[in-house]
């Protein structure tokens, strides 16, 4: 078509795929030409995929490394900013994540920080991710806020974690204020329920004996090997009828890749120092006083050593005097024993994958044992293609 | 007379910050650039910017040009509704390439006016010269339609259509010209092209210089900067100045006595002698007696 | 106009403004800028107005603000709008 500019084929065709549609060429990123005022130099703002850029993502490595970070795996996308030969600046997206922001130093100070973190958000939103996070070092902050960034919790002298809008952890807080119960202790428990237990159960009942209510939340992060909804579902269904309890669903807020980005990286139990922190702190500083909660429940972990840490550094942060939101007593209760052993949902997964319904029914309460028959389909013959470990993982 | 239009400041539609201050640079006028200046993704967000920009009071006293992505792209058409129902003074079209892209755009334009209530004919049109097409056909661009107000020659695109590259001057010579004689026959404004250096101040006097002496009415900048080396480089001489004065002077005398005919230093002169020199004062400064 | 997904519009330069929409139950205007103080009113006033004439009145809409004049604050708010309604055609007239 007319209306494109020669020298724009000649770049499409270098830097990115061009996708045609009848006449037109024109490239599947969105790129935009900038000026840079201070340097005087042509700039171009687009998109590389880490994975089929080769040469793009060495650059980027580079000029990470320049800047002390070292690129990450995870990341589906970067925001770069080129000059005509170099990658000048880049920004990372990893599902609701940003990292690996780094702007070379001869164009700091200008407005391109600015117009690299918009056009993350809208590279992200295009995706269908309008809510993003990063974690940064406190002398960062500021930096991060002034592209839009805001703050939601801090570890002191370490990391931060922003959001992208200045009413995301409010909006959550206010939602979870509108259910606030009265009462001199109130409980909290956080579960993941992959699937929900005689063990949860238990934890439930126990916690709910030592406080006034009992608020549970499910964790919403979808990486389990049974999905949210059927969690969500399977904790109503095992609490069903209980008084003092309320279930939430789980928050971007509450172990999530956001807040405890490490919980869900699969392969390593990578244990970093401030991963289970800002999660923590996050839950003491702005969801505990929303509901006014006092109390933690946690059931000791005898076989996850990310959990056991977890509920280790749980008294740490949660617990300790000086942090922001007030202490939160921590009540470790011992895991419910069948046979000797402490039941954990790991088991039942891999029962559920061997087939052995009759030793998953001594594990889990009635209604979980009716959803996963009536989900996974037992009676009636196995899911075409599909066996039953292929459905349930063990890992 | 009309008021001068030396410089043409080049802003972003995209751009709040320099649509909301371009004021103040105070150059001839200006151009709000929906086109080259505005990425995909931002057409539609450059283009609201634009429509109220338009209404602003301040624009309303100066020249707005704006910039319309070609009629044949996704854009054109919303680019051109906001643009005259902004309340634009001229509208530019990129890539003009014969006359019937101007009547096209002719014909739109009388519609939106129709619709919007806006004054029939308020709304100028500059087209935009950017291939050799459209420097063979520039004479029929120039007249194609009542509402033509100049015609413009785009640097970059053209070079790239003549399979050469910007250099000296010379590889736009036959182009400016042809812009040139097209305008002056079809009695509208001729503009040059962009010169890109900003930091290369020598360079773009070298360039006002030369298409000064060529006569051409302005030219396009990119950079504020540029405006005041251009209006100082588009001043008269005194001598140029001196003799209009002489020449405006004998036009008035002739007029007060009733002669048909105005002379000077024993010659005749002609009614576009007249004019230029009025013109030159105009630049100069210091407004003829008669508008 | 009814607000179907979340959007944005805008930037954060000086002299701009990034506006944000998002689907919700009733309407909720949410202002940020440096100068909140001084035109903060001035804003939320430009901002209903925009919206009042583009038929909304469901949704989350954050404004944060860097020094922008009514009129860049008028067009990232219908730009948003736009946006998040996913309307391809305009009528001018409600602009």
């Amino acid at each position: 078509m007319r209306w494109l500019r020669a020298w724009r084929h000649i770049l499409a065709a270098k830097q990115s795929r061009p996708i045609e549609i009848g006449a037109v060429r024109f490239t599947g990123h969105p790129w935009r030409m900038f000026r840079n005022e201070a340097m005087d130099e042509e700039l171009y703002i687009e998109t590389l995929d880490p994975r089929e850029d080769v040469q793009g993502a060495a650059k980027v490595k580079r000029l990470l490394y320049a800047n002390g970070l070292k690129i990450e795996d995870d990341i589906e996308c970067f925001v770069v900013a080129r000059s005509l030969r170099q990658i000048v600046a880049c920004a990372g997206l990893a599902g609701c994540l940003v990292k690996c922001v780094a702007i070379a130093p001869e164009h700091r100070g200008t407005s391109l920080a600015l117009r690299l973190m918009n056009e993350i958000q809208q590279l992200a939103l295009d995706r269908g991710q309008a809510h993003l996070f990063l974690y940064t070092k406190p002398d960062r902050v500021a930096f991060f806020e002034g592209c839009g960034f805001h703050k939601v919790v801090e570890v002191s002298g370490h990391a931060c974690l922003m959001e992208n809008t200045p009413v995301g952890i409010k909006d959550y807080c206010d939602s979870l204020r509108a259910l606030r119960q009265p009462g001199q202790r109130i409980g909290s428990v956080v579960l993941n329920a992959n699937p929900f237990t005689l063990g949860h159960l238990h934890l439930v009942r126990t916690a709910l004996e030592q406080c006034d209510w009992l608020h549970v939340f499910v964790v919403s992060e979808d990486a389990s090997t049974v999905c949210y909804a059927d969690r969500l579902d399977l904790v109503r269904a095992g609490l069903d009828g209980m008084d003092r309890v309320t279930v939430h669903g789980g928050s971007e807020y509450l172990v999530s890749k956001a807040t405890f980005p490490s919980y869900f990286i699969k392969d390593t139990c990578v244990v970093k120092a401030c991963s289970t922190a800002i999660d923590l702190l996050l839950f003491r500083k702005h969801i505990a006083p929303a509901l006014g909660i006092t109390h933690r429940f946690v059931g000791n972990e005898p076989y996850c050593r990310l959990t056991r840490k977890y509920n280790q550094d749980m008294s740490e942060w949660l617990e300790k005097s000086g942090e922001e939101g007030n202490p939160i007593h921590v009540v470790e209760i011992p895991r419910f024993e069948v046979k000797g052993r402490a039941v954990s949902a790991s088991d039942v997964r891999r029962l559920l994958a061997g087939g052995d319904f009759e030793t998953v029914a001594s594990l889990v309460p009635a209604t979980t044992l009716a959803r996963m028959r009536a989900r996974y389909g037992l009676r009636a013959k196995p899911q075409a293609g599909r066996r039953l470990t292929e459905i349930f993982e063990v890992g | 007379m009309k008021k001068p239009r030396r410089s043409m400041l080049f802003i972003p539609g995209s751009n709040a910050a320099m649509l909301s201050t371009a004021f103040v640079y105070r150059p001839d006028s200006i151009l709000f650039d929906l086109e080259d200046a505005v990425a995909l993704r931002e057409k539609d967000s450059a283009r609201l910017l634009v429509f109220h920009a338009l209404q602003l009071p301040v624009y309303k006293e100066m020249e707005i040009v704006v910039r319309i992505n070609p009629l044949d792209s996704p854009f054109g058409l919303k680019d051109l509704e906001a643009a005259v129902r902004g309340g634009a003074a001229i509208i530019r079209l990129p890539k003009t390439e014969r006359a019937s892209d101007m009547l096209d755009l002719e014909r739109e334009v009388g519609r939106i006016e129709r619709e919007c209530g806006r004054e029939p004919g308020s709304t100028r049109l500059m087209a935009a010269i950017e291939s050799a097409s459209g420097i063979v056909n520039a004479l029929a661009i120039a007249t194609a339609s009542p509402r033509m107000d100049s015609i413009a020659l785009a640097g970059f695109d053209y070079v790239v259509d003549m399979q050469t590259q910007r250099g000296d001057g010379i590889e736009l010579f036959y182009a400016r010209c042809a812009v040139l004689h097209a305008a002056r026959a079809a009695r509208i404004d001729a503009f040059d092209v962009v010169f890109s250096d900003v930091n290369d101040d020598e360079g773009f006097l070298k360039e006002v210089q030369l298409i000064k002496r060529l006569g051409f009415n302005g030219k396009s900048l990119i950079n504020p900067r540029q405006i005041e080396l251009l209006h100082t480089a588009f001043e008269p001489t005194e001598e140029e100045v001196l003799k209009a004065e002489r020449i405006v002077e004998a036009a008035e005398k002739a007029e007060r006595e009733g002669l048909g005919v105005v002379s000077l230093n024993g010659r005749m002169v002609d009614a576009p002698v007249v004019r230029n020199a009025r013109r030159i004062l105009q630049l100069a400064g210091s407004p003829p007696a008669r508008t | 106009m009814e607000i179907k997904k979340e959007a944005m519009c805008g930037t954060l330069e000086s002299n701009d403004l990034l506006v944000k929409v998002a689907p919700r139950a009733g309407l909720e205007i949410v202002i940020s800028s440096e100068v909140l103080r001084q035109f903060g009113a001035r804003i939320r006033e430009v901002v209903e107005e925009t919206l009042k004439h583009m038929d909304v009145s469901q949704g989350q809409v954050v404004i944060e603000d860097k020094g922008a004049l009514d009129c860049a604050i008028r067009a990232r708010v219908q730009g948003a709008v736009l946006r998040g309604c996913e309307c391809e055609e305009l009528d001018w007239r409600i602009l």
